[in-house]
């Protein structure tokens, strides 16, 4: 009889479970499908929701307006463009060449583009401000350069390292701290008023690749090879949290919504396994493969929300995680 | 028997080999030939990363008995630009293991070196495997000297089928790869049995 029972209810749990699993997990939601004028390794999908950079095989970055599928920039193939990033408000895009030029363009309409040489090494690492006013700038293995955009672009500060440079960085919600990643694996704080370095954290001992702020500005989360999740106090600099992850190596960390969430990209550092991307929760450090129809390539937060696409090489497929 | 630079050129000059066209005295221009010999071009830059890791243990024997691979054994000096030894120079090394495998989680075929007095270093390892994400074999350095600007630098081997025995034209097939002064011959030794690859590479560190 207590078999009999059992059975039930335990499927009764199951079922329960499962639910609870499908509403963590969420679902992807299709937002656009377009055609992809090229070939694509990836994709940034612009704050405003309105445009999405592709990085194609040709080695070119275009700008594609999500609604009309049409082109409206593009950056490269020669120089060579190393890094691109939107504004936080989409109004522009910023793309870094091999020969150390910068180009700060307009995504759409006209609108003055400003160019200059920030380095001779390759620019790999770019950051707006939150306002726009400014943007960091890192060459391959140097220091951050901090640099004012508001007429023509002028250098304000440069940023601590022991050696190499700046891998990447994350303002707060505010706006008034910068945290920076850096090769020399250490996790640096600046106060965005002075860019004087308030504190450093030391307690790694393998490269940080991805560094973000909480979307309530009250943690950072670090990762890269280090087989944990660091969660740090941006009060103090000090360590909160060593947090579980997926296997495999972290590139990039996008934090959304109100609850703790974050799109991690994993990628293998030996390139002997595609790239993959989890949604994880700082809450609970568990984490949920990110599947579309296709392996997702890019991502984006519109409007608070994760916003990731795929492409088959001839369509590109926007969708919104809900 | 040694010949200074200075008995050299007076007897070049006696036989009329060299003919002195300057107000400066025979042991300045001696000097200063010296001087322009010792001078180094600096060692290029190449990339740090991925998978530096701090705090690596103070060995020059990488390999471990039993490891699979060619045995691999590079020397070389620290020097400044100009010629100076730089025996407080401190030596990060890492690479992967024969099957081209960084350990990230431990500390194998990395090394921290310190040159010895007259600024010579050398390390016991295998020669690195490969790996999808990169196109050639290679050994990673981050070099710092006190007053100098630290580097980051890798070693390659010209030895590396990828360049199919010409690396002067082959190179740039690894578009990480610079410079070609950055890809090192490789002797090998030993007899057939017991090979090992020998590679030499210098350093040398700008002022800061």
């Amino acid at each position: 009889m207590p078999t009999k029972i059992m059975l039930p209810f335990s499927i009764f749990l199951l079922a329960i479970a499962s639910f609870a699993q499908l509403a963590a997990s969420g679902g992807l939601k299709p937002v656009a499908s377009v055609p992809a004028p090229c070939e694509s390794r990836g994709e940034r999908i612009s704050p405003a929701g309105n445009q999405v950079a592709l990085w194609c095989t040709d080695r070119s970055v275009r700008l594609v307006n999500i609604s009309s599928g049409t082109m409206q920039r593009t950056f490269g193939p020669q120089p060579r463009v190393y890094g691109g990033y939107y504004s936080p408000d989409g109004r522009w895009f910023a793309a870094g060449f091999e020969d150390g030029t910068v180009e700060v363009a307009p995504t759409s309409g006209t609108g003055e583009t400003r160019r200059w040489k920030s380095d001779t090494r390759g620019i790999g690492t770019l950051e707006f401000l939150p306002d726009s006013s400014g943007i960091v700038v890192a060459g391959v293995d140097r220091p951050g350069q901090i640099w004012d955009l508001r007429g023509t672009p002028k250098q304000l500060a440069t940023l601590h390292s022991d050696f190499a440079g700046l891998l990447a960085c994350s303002f707060s919600p505010d706006g008034k701290l910068l945290v920076t990643a850096d090769g020399d694996t250490v996790i640096r704080f600046y106060d965005t008023a002075s860019w004087n370095m308030l504190y450093e954290y030391r307690g790694l001992t393998l490269e940080s690749f991805a560094v973000a702020f909480t979307t309530d500005g009250n943690r950072v989360i670090v990762g890269g090879p280090d087989e944990r999740i660091t969660v740090l106090d941006p009060a103090t600099g000090t360590e909160l949290q060593k947090l579980a992850k997926d296997a495999d190596v972290i590139e990039l960390i996008r934090p959304f919504g109100s609850n703790g969430q974050a799109m991690i990209n994993y990628f293998d550092g030996e390139a002997r396994k595609p790239d993959h991307r989890s949604v994880w929760n700082i809450n609970t450090a568990k984490s949920v493969p990110l599947t579309a129809d296709h392996p997702t390539t890019g991502s984006g937060i519109v409007g608070g929300k994760l916003w990731v696409s795929s492409t088959n090489g001839k369509v590109l497929d926007i969708w919104a995680y809900e | 028997m040694y010949t200074t630079r200075r008995e050299m050129l007076e007897k070049c000059i006696a036989l009329g080999a060299v003919t002195l066209v300057t107000s400066a005295s025979l042991s300045s221009v001696a000097l200063a030939w010296d001087d322009a010999e010792r001078k180094r071009q600096p060692t290029p830059f190449n990339e740090l990363g991925p998978f530096y890791k701090r705090d690596a243990p103070h060995v020059s024997v990488l390999r471990a008995p039993g490891d699979p691979g060619m045995p691999l054994s590079v020397t070389g000096g620290v020097y400044s630009v100009s010629g100076e030894i730089l025996p407080n120079a401190k030596l990060e090394i890492w690479q992967t293991d024969h099957f081209g495998h960084y350990d990230t989680a431990g500390y194998r075929y990395r090394t921290i070196l310190q040159p010895d007095a007259k600024s010579n270093y050398g390390f016991e390892s295998v020669l690195p495997g490969h790996y999808p994400g990169r196109v050639c074999q290679h050994v990673h350095y981050l070099v710092t000297s006190p007053g100098h600007r630290p580097l980051t630098t890798q070693l390659y081997f010209a030895s590396d089928p990828v360049f199919d025995g010409d690396p002067d034209k082959n190179f740039t097939r690894d578009p990480t790869i610079v410079s070609r002064e950055l890809v090192r011959p490789v002797i090998l030794k030993g007899d057939p049995q017991r090979m090992i690859a020998v590679v030499s590479f210098d350093i040398v560190l700008e002022k800061a």
